[in-house]
């Protein structure tokens, strides 16, 4: 007994390395594959900011100063193992990227954990009142309108929010205000852009809940609960929703790539201070760099939550045994 | 705990207490798919031919910036006075004809792959990581670094990534629909009798995979107009003076108080689009894939 309960956290620590290790792994592979994608299309930064009537010799020049004339495998070596440490490499401008963002960065993870939160909430609901009631009216109009809802791109849903909910009702700011410390100035001018990506990724996120509750409402546990006749609520609760949890996190995990990819779009259309605005101007000016730099970025925050999946998938079936 | 209402009231045909997605789908399926994806099929026509319909030249001022609907212009005029209405029919076609073209080629590809795969296990695995790699890149990043690094791509730049970014999905998911059809004896008894690979694949698993295909084309179209149009609103794919729906909603938003059409119409067809078509693709889902397709 004794020697169970000892071997038991190793395990699971050495099954929390694997996992973490698997995790940063294609997180390395998807920077590789970003950086050789980039090499291997024609133009690079130099190239990029390059004004007309510019001699191949200032192109040399600039292409020098930002070192792109150093052999690919130094200059992939360059940026990944500065990743770990912050530094995001450098724009072409010769700016450093992380000096672009960090001050967005915050805006956008706020935004962004505000959208999942609200998705996580909305979803579940959702999801588990229309289960209690299969093939009811409300089940039918949920699973429909998820299916509508996450069709549609977010500026589409962003336009339609701002002329309903502000400039028609004038209830919630079109725009966002800065402070002087750059953040929003208000909570009221988050709603809005929170709106707009919690809509499609709650209808995305629903369909997700409720095939994994139909899915487990199969397995043979719960049927055995029903026959008990226990309430469907506790039912519901006890027996259907923790086997289906791994299923809903990963769902989940899998939003906030969406989400972060979504905010870039909502972020310029409501003139939120995040990341979007710092990708608006690197598209004008073609730098690629600073582009790299956010994908970089999102790759971490998106394994960041994988991995939080990870650990739901992790307890349920640890809890289980 | 209070409520100890017992369940054999609903539960007479000895159901669990929420019946599977597929007895639910079997009721609300009935009414013929055909006419379902009737809609998707006539704004898709619409949107192609609509260029041939317009009224006015795309690029040339008809009534003031932001001129209200009038006689003219049904729809009103945009922040340079173009006719809303023109721009409207003509700035579908290449986002319609982009999207198709994704969809199809992604369809295509991952039914060969994703039918290798479920015969294969080694490839199967390859694609799993894939997989695992690609949701890491938000698809919108992705687009914006391709678009940017390869200036002059235009189009073709959005479409290639989208292409790329969006077959380990498909491929995923064809390869666990085929699984199932690898496993059914025919074509274990097809293997068995050696038949090649190529032959295995054309004759005995793809054959089967009808109606997934279907719907994988219906769900990737959906997914290539929200990439298409997202990488054009932010200004990569089409430039102006360019119709384009996604450019006329970034164009015209200063002046949605002034004249709000010119915005809205835009929005609407982009959000008719994907709907009409989601919901083809969902009435096209068979009966036993649906699972495995709505979980991309």
């Amino acid at each position: 007994m004794a020697g169970d309960l000892t071997a038991r956290p190793v395990a699971l620590l050495a099954r929390a390395g694997l996992v973490l290790l698997k995790r940063s792994a294609l997180l390395c592979v998807l920077l590789a594959v970003v950086f050789l994608g980039v090499e291997i299309l024609p133009g690079d930064a130099a190239h990029s900011i390059a004004e007309r009537g510019e001699t191949a010799a200032d192109l040399a020049r600039r292409r020098e100063l930002l070192g792109l004339d150093r052999p690919l495998p130094e200059r992939f070596w360059d940026w990944i193992s500065g990743l770990p440490l912050g530094d995001l490499g450098t724009s072409a401008r010769g700016e450093q990227v992380t000096d672009l963002v960090s001050a967005a960065f915050p805006n956008t993870l706020l935004l962004g954990g505000l959208a999942l939160l609200l998705t996580t909430v909305l979803s579940l609901t959702l999801g588990c009142w229309a289960a209690l009631r299969p093939d009811g009216r409300l089940d039918r109009v949920v699973s429909g309108a998820s299916t509508a809802a996450f069709a549609i791109p977010e500026f589409v849903v962003a336009v339609a929010l701002v002329l309903v909910l502000s400039l028609w009702t004038g209830w919630l700011p079109a725009v966002t205000l800065t402070d002087a410390g750059g953040a929003p100035a208000s909570w009221t001018m988050l709603i809005l852009p929170a709106l707009a990506l919690t809509i499609p990724q709650t209808g995305w996120n629903t369909t997700v809940v409720r095939a994994a509750l139909a899915d487990e409402a199969r397995a043979p546990h719960v049927e055995t609960a029903v026959l008990d006749g226990l309430p469907p609520r506790r039912v519901l609760t006890h027996h259907v929703l923790p086997g289906a949890l791994p299923t809903i996190a990963t769902g989940l995990a899998t939003s906030s790539g969406v989400l972060l990819g979504g905010a870039v779009v909502v972020e310029t259309i409501f003139n939120y201070p995040g990341v979007g605005a710092v990708l608006a101007s690197a598209v004008v000016d073609r730098d690629t760099p600073v582009v790299a730099g956010v994908t970089a970025l999102a790759g971490a925050v998106i394994t960041c939550a994988l991995l939080a999946a990870d650990l739901v998938r992790g307890l349920v079936t640890g809890g289980v045994r | 705990m209070t409520r100890k209402r017992p369940l054999a009231v609903e539960d007479h045909e000895r159901r669990p207490v929420m019946s599977s997605a597929r007895d639910r789908r079997v009721v609300c399926h009935r009414a013929g798919p055909l006419l379902r994806a009737l809609p998707a099929c006539l704004l898709v026509c619409l949107a192609i031919a609509g260029p041939w319909l317009a009224p006015h030249a795309v690029d040339a001022p008809v009534t003031a910036p932001f001129a209200e609907p009038g006689a003219g212009a049904p729809l009103g005029g945009d922040q340079l006075g173009r006719d809303v209405l023109s721009r409207l029919l003509a700035g579908g076609r290449e986002l319609v004809l982009s999207a198709l073209l994704i969809a199809a080629v992604v369809t295509a590809t991952a039914a060969l792959i994703g039918a290798v795969g479920a015969l294969r296990p080694a490839v199967g695995r390859v694609v799993e990581r894939a997989a695992d790699v690609v949701i890491l890149l938000p698809a919108v990043l992705g687009i914006l670094l391709v678009g940017l690094s390869w200036p002059g791509g235009g189009r073709l730049a959005v479409v290639l990534a989208a292409i790329v970014l969006s077959l380990p999905y498909a491929v995923r998911l064809v390869s666990s629909a085929a699984s199932l059809v690898a496993a059914s004896g025919y074509v274990e008894a097809a293997a068995a009798g050696g038949e090649r690979l190529r032959v295995l694949v054309v004759r005995e698993v793809l054959p089967n995979l009808r109606a997934t295909l279907l719907a994988l084309f219906g769900l990737r179209f959906v997914e290539a107009v929200y990439v298409v149009s997202t990488a054009a609103f932010l200004q990569v794919g089409p430039q102006p003076p360019a119709a384009d729906w996604a450019l006329m909603i970034r164009e015209n938003s200063p002046g949605i108080l002034l004249n709000p059409w010119a915005v809205v119409a835009p929005s609407l067809v982009i959000g008719m689009l994907a709907l009409s078509v989601n919901l083809a693709s969902a009435a096209l889902a068979p009966q036993s894939g649906r699972q495995a397709v709505t979980l991309r």
